[in-house]
């Protein structure tokens, strides 16, 4: 429960007071500034200095000397003193008489003339501290008087006193304290605010008086603190509302005050003190005999009848400090945020952030992280006193140094955590999380480089996805920190994306080639060949540096970084020439990108298709000169070989023909080079009488007259027939022998499987006298039907033509007979213009329209023009 | 953090009345705490700061013991709403109402809301025993375990107490407190929208029960705030004026 908020200081001992006098009791104090007066029981009014002595320890204490005491000559005790500085005047009671003394001499002020100086008759008064009147030289007084149910408001001058206002109560009142116009008085049975203009009053509440003093203490502007039932101190406001929560002090109190934020209260044997923002009992102090517990100008002075105290508090900073060692962080927090209306906005800023701060730090030590986040939030922690704690995450570049008084009591994170891991592990996890938090944050500005730096820290020892993430994108990261921690949590898949973020592309590149190679370990990344092809395919110097590394270990794959390159404006294409010439000792990845630029980027370049083609050849001819020879790869292998030869018109066909002129085993693609070269009766040759293979034959007789008409494609089926009719070539005689009927049933299959091609006319000219109909049976069939056809579609063209020809004649013979009229006046219309001489062609129907205009018409119709096509050829 | 330390300036002024030992301290816990913990019996009173939307309200708790029964009117001096608490076990407590805190009332708003809360519905009552408006609240409570102090002989025997108070005679009670306020039941907000029972223990309608009284004393922030805007100056004045009328009605 204990806070130190005050502490008791000697002020005036016993002996200075009345040295050996043992009958000698203090009645009441006043103090105004330096100057402390005392009023005893056998009527004194003592002066004394009252010095403030700093200790160089800082220690507090007071030295009092005595001025002057001066005898009243009443024989009775001074009941009340208060001091009128502006005045020069002390104010006494005493023997129920209220009149002035010096306060330099204590010397009783003589009555003016006109006005008298002594009030007689008084019980008790008090003096506004928040006068209506502006007068400075006047002090505004609150008068009870035995046995009067009223209260009197006097203004004291310098030398006399002036009654100015009666204000009458419902009861004797015994108490009173006043505050602009409202006077607060304790009645026989209740309190009471009266206002002493308009007479207006409020019930407080009652109390009972029996045996204890009511206590009625003014505490602010408007505001009163009161002794209610149950030992309670209560406030309330000139409006008769309590704005605050009572305090719970206790049943016999003397005397009260308030010093902000606490009510001081004493009773016979203690001081206590509430806090006024929660209402706890914050500190108790022994005192006994204590007397009287009075506050001058924010001094809280306390009495014995044989000594003098005063109550010395704490600096508030100091108070807070003490509730934050023991934990209470609630309880500095309401202190601290109690006190903003008494410190400048500034300071209170700095000491708020403060404490909140060091609120954190102590949720923080006991591992209550939301908690903790929160204040470091509000208290706009700087968050390098966080990473300080943990050791080694603040860069070794870093200005930062903790601040100065320490926020918290801990060295470092193993401080705290006293060697237990598993609390090391939660604060990591705690700060990784916050600094992820606070990273994109204004919290990080100015210390980017230092939270980053933390972070990827902490991402790589605890093995967090995150460090990826962290440096893929913008981040701040220090190389020169960062490196060595990276390469020892062996996370050089990182490190090389943190050489990149720091433009270092090339020592990222030596990094990977080293764990791709096998040199370092680190598994982010199982794929990291490809990645590192991947990053070359997007960069323009490094691509040539490291080509040679990424085509050796796997050049189907490492030839990506040539053919898989972006379209980005920042990147310009690579010269497909210097890639060649590069490529010229890769050939396996030579070849791909030659079958890139000819089949996927299609590049139209002689040297480039007859490079590939050569490459292809070279690769069957090797395959070819194995043993033994595997017959899959090789037809694969042709295959490729076959339709470059068959698609592309590039290349330069005699030069390959001139290659494989001697190879007899690819036949078929010579066959296709004849081809190109329009040599078809050689291909042919080949195809028929070397390998035999005529659906290829036929099957080139289609392809080699694809692009072209009719007519020659007839002229290669005829050259097709006639190789297959002609026999044995000369020389093969032996072959023949037994070739004769195959090359015949070839020529049969031909005719009867392409006869629409053939002119029949022709094909019977030179077939064989012996050929039975039957065996020509389906291509005679089709051949007969196709002259029929063409014969009957030309009659139908002729009739067609006849009734066209027929209509023509009738429209003409309709129109000769009536006259058509063509005038000046009348639009062609066609053109829309006039005529303008008298020749004119007539449509059907007998629309005159200018010449010219009909002959435009014929010419840009389409039908029209079919028309007069197919009438020229019936 | 308690949220006396803002210090902020109240709009309006709800207080909580009735005798000891009704729950009043437990309801406030509940309503702003969420949850229901030990208390002693209140001494002097203590309030609440609660930020309501953009207004402030302070809601006072009340020290029911006889001891502090003096300090009752000033606590309601100027409250826009009375929550008069008894406890739907006790018919004393109900009764305490009408004899010794109705009068209490005297001082406090002329349009002042006065709803009539009957507390530990969860002695008496099945569909108290689970909260409805919040099953997390009770939820919480058992996970912190935090000790069911014990709150009357029944509770400890653990059975359903007799009720003494039915909602009907909280009713009743209603009606005369208009009565007595003067005030004509027809044109007056109806007793079935300010009779509850609640239970603090709970959570039963407590939510229910601080909403309603918010919502309806709205018009009273909507007022004085207004009135502020217009002449900051006339505050004093007002004060005195309202202060005059009091004592007037006071007499007779
Ligand atoms: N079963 C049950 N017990 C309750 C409920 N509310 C309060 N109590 C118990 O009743 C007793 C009194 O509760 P308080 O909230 O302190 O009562 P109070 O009205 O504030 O009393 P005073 O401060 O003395 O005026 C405590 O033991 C509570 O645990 C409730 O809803 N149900
Ligand atoms: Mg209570």
């Amino acid at each position: 429960m204990s806070v130190k908020a005050f502490e008791l200081v000697p002020a005036v001992e016993r002996d200075l007071l009345m040295g050996d006098k043992a009958r000698i009791n203090i009645e009441c104090i006043e103090c105004c500034g330096k100057h402390l007066y005392m009023g005893t029981n056998d009527c004194f009014i003592h002066h004394f200095l009252l010095d403030e002595v700093t200790s160089s320890k800082g220690k507090l204490s007071y030295s009092a000397q005595k001025l002057l005491h001066k005898y009243l000559g009443l024989k009775k005790p001074v009941a009340e003193l208060r001091a009128a500085s502006a005045l020069e005047r002390l104010i006494v009671l005493c023997d129920g008489m209220v009149f002035l003394v010096d306060m330099v001499t204590l010397e009783t002020v003589p009555s003016a003339a006109g006005g008298g100086a002594k009030i007689r008759g008084v019980t008790a008064f008090c003096i506004n501290e928040n006068p209506v009147n502006g007068d400075p030289f006047c002090v505004e007084m609150g008068v009870l008087s035995s046995k009067r149910r009223m209260v009197q408001i006097y203004m004291v001058y310098e030398d006399r006193v002036q009654l100015v206002k009666e204000v009458s109560t419902p009861e004797q009142p015994c108490a009173v304290s006043v505050d602009g116009y409202f006077l607060c008085l304790a009645l026989a049975t209740q309190y009471m605010i009266l206002n002493y203009n308009t007479g207006a009053s409020q019930d407080l509440f009652p109390y009972n008086s029996e045996g204890r003093r009511p206590i009625v203490k003014r505490i602010g502007r408007e505001e009163f603190l009161l002794a209610a039932p149950g030992g309670l101190g209560m406030f309330a406001n000139a409006e008769g509302v309590s704005q605050r929560a009572p305090v719970n002090w206790s049943e016999s109190v003397i005397g009260a005050a308030v010093c902000f934020p606490y009510v001081v209260a004493l009773d016979e044997s203690f001081i206590t003190i509430h806090s006024m923002l929660d209402q706890q009992l914050k500190q108790t102090l022994s005192f006994r005999d204590g007397h009287i517990l009075q506050d001058f100008e924010g001094k809280v002075i306390l009495a014995s009848t044989k000594a003098v105290y005063v109550l010395v508090p704490l600096p508030l900073e100091r108070q807070i400090q003490d509730l934050l060692a023991s934990h209470r962080v609630e309880e500095a927090l309401v202190l601290t945020e109690g006190a903003q209306q008494n410190i400048p906005k500034d300071k209170f800023q700095i000491l708020h952030k403060r404490i909140l701060q060091q609120a954190g730090f102590i949720q923080f030590g006991q591992l209550q992280f939301l908690e903790a986040k929160e204040y470091f939030r509000k208290g706009q922690l700087d968050v390098r006193e966080l990473i300080s704690l943990y050791p080694l995450l603040l860069p070794a570049s870093s200005s930062f140094t903790r601040c100065h008084p320490p926020l918290h009591e801990f060295a470092d994170l193993n401080h705290l955590a006293q060697g237990d891991q598993e609390t090391v592990l939660r604060c990591k996890k705690f700060l990784i999380t916050y600094l992820g938090e606070v990273r994109s944050t204004e919290a990080a500005n100015g210390c980017r480089e230092d939270v980053d730096t933390a972070l990827l820290k902490l991402y790589a020892e605890q093995d967090h996805d995150s460090l990826l993430d962290l440096l893929a994108s913008d981040n701040a990261c220090l190389l020169a920190d960062s490196v060595p921690w990276l390469e020892k949590y062996q996370k050089y898949f990182a490190l090389g994306l943190l050489y990149r973020s720091n433009g270092q592309d090339s020592a990222a590149l030596e990094l990977w080639i080293r764990v791709a190679d096998g040199d370092l370990q680190d598994s982010t990344r199982s794929d990291l060949y490809e990645y590192i092809v991947d990053f070359l395919c997007s960069s323009l110097d490094l691509v040539w540096k490291y080509a040679d590394w990424a085509l050796r270990k796997d050049p189907a794959m490492g030839v990506h970084i040539f053919t898989k390159r972006p379209a980005m404006k920042e990147l310009p294409e690579l010269n497909p020439d210097d890639v060649i010439s590069y490529l010229g000792k890769h050939s396996q990845a030579l070849l791909l990108y030659l079958e890139h630029l000819v089949l996927e980027r299609r590049i139209q370049k002689e040297k480039v298709h007859t490079h590939l083609a050569v490459l292809y050849l070279e690769e069957v001819l090797s395959l070819l000169s194995q043993s033994p020879a595997d017959e899959e790869q090789i037809s694969r292998a042709r295959e490729k070989l076959q339709s470059l030869l068959r698609e592309s018109n590039l290349y330069r066909a005699p030069f390959l023909l001139g290659k494989m002129e001697n190879c007899e085993q690819l036949l078929l693609e010579r066959a296709t080079l004849h081809g190109k070269l329009e040599e078809h009766d050689k291909a042919l040759h080949i195809l028929v009488h070397k390998l035999r293979d005529f659906p290829s034959a036929e099957a080139f007789c289609i392809w080699a007259s694809s692009c072209r008409d009719s007519a020659y494609q007839q002229q290669l089926f005829h050259l097709l027939l006639g190789v297959y009719l002609d026999g044995n070539p000369p020389g093969k005689a032996q072959a023949a022998a037994g070739g004769g009927g195959d090359l015949e049933m070839a020529a049969v299959d031909l005719l009867n499987r392409h006869g629409e091609v053939f002119d029949a006319v022709r094909v019977l000219r030179v077939l064989p006298e012996g050929w039975s109909l039957q065996l020509l049976r389906p291509f005679l069939g089709r051949a007969i039907r196709a002259s029929i056809h063409g014969c009957r579609t030309s009659q139908i063209a002729l009739g067609l033509a006849h009734s066209e020809n027929l209509q023509l004649l009738h429209d003409r013979l309709k129109d000769r007979k009536k006259p058509i009229f063509v005038s000046e006046k009348k639009g062609c219309h066609l053109c829309h213009n006039t005529f303008s001489e008298p020749d004119v062609v007539c449509l059907p129907g007998g629309v005159p329209v200018h010449t010219h205009c009909v002959a435009q018409r014929v010419r840009d119709s389409p039908t029209k023009r079919q028309l007069t096509n197919s009438s020229n050829h019936t | 953090m308690p949220e006396v330390s803002k210090m902020k300036k109240p709009d309006v002024k709800v207080v909580l009345l009735g005798d000891m030992n009704v729950g009043k301290t437990s309801l406030l816990h509940r309503y702003t705490e969420r949850r229901f913990k030990d208390t002693i019996s209140t001494v002097g009173g203590a309030f609440f700061l609660k930020q309501w939307g953009p207004y402030n309200i302070s809601i006072w708790d009340t020290a029911g013991r006889e001891q502090f029964h003096g300090l009752g009117s000033m606590y309601c001096r100027g409250a826009a709403a009375v929550i008069l608490t008894y406890d739907v076990t006790n018919w004393q407590s109900l009764a305490e109402l009408e004899e010794r805190f109705l009068s209490l009332t005297d001082t406090a708003n002329h349009d002042c809301i006065y709803a009539l809360v009957g507390n530990k519905a969860d002695l008496t009552d099945p569909k108290a025993q689970l909260s409805p408006d919040s099953d997390v609240a009770s939820e919480e409570c058992e996970e912190s375990g935090c000790p069911t102090p014990p709150a009357s002989p029944a509770s400890l025997s653990g059975m359903t107490l007799h009720k003494q108070v039915t909602p009907e005679d909280a009713a009743a009670l209603y009606g005369r407190i208009l009565r007595y306020k003067g005030l004509e039941e027809k044109s007056s907000l109806p007793a079935e929208k300010l009779c509850f029972e609640t239970s603090a223990k709970t959570g039963y309608n407590v939510d229910t029960l601080f909403e309603a009284l918010f919502d309806l004393v709205l018009p009273c922030i909507l007022r004085k705030r207004n009135e502020n805007q217009e002449s900051p100056t006339v505050d004093l004045e007002e004060c005195r004026g309202t202060s005059n009328k009091r004592t007037r009605s006071a007499c007779c």
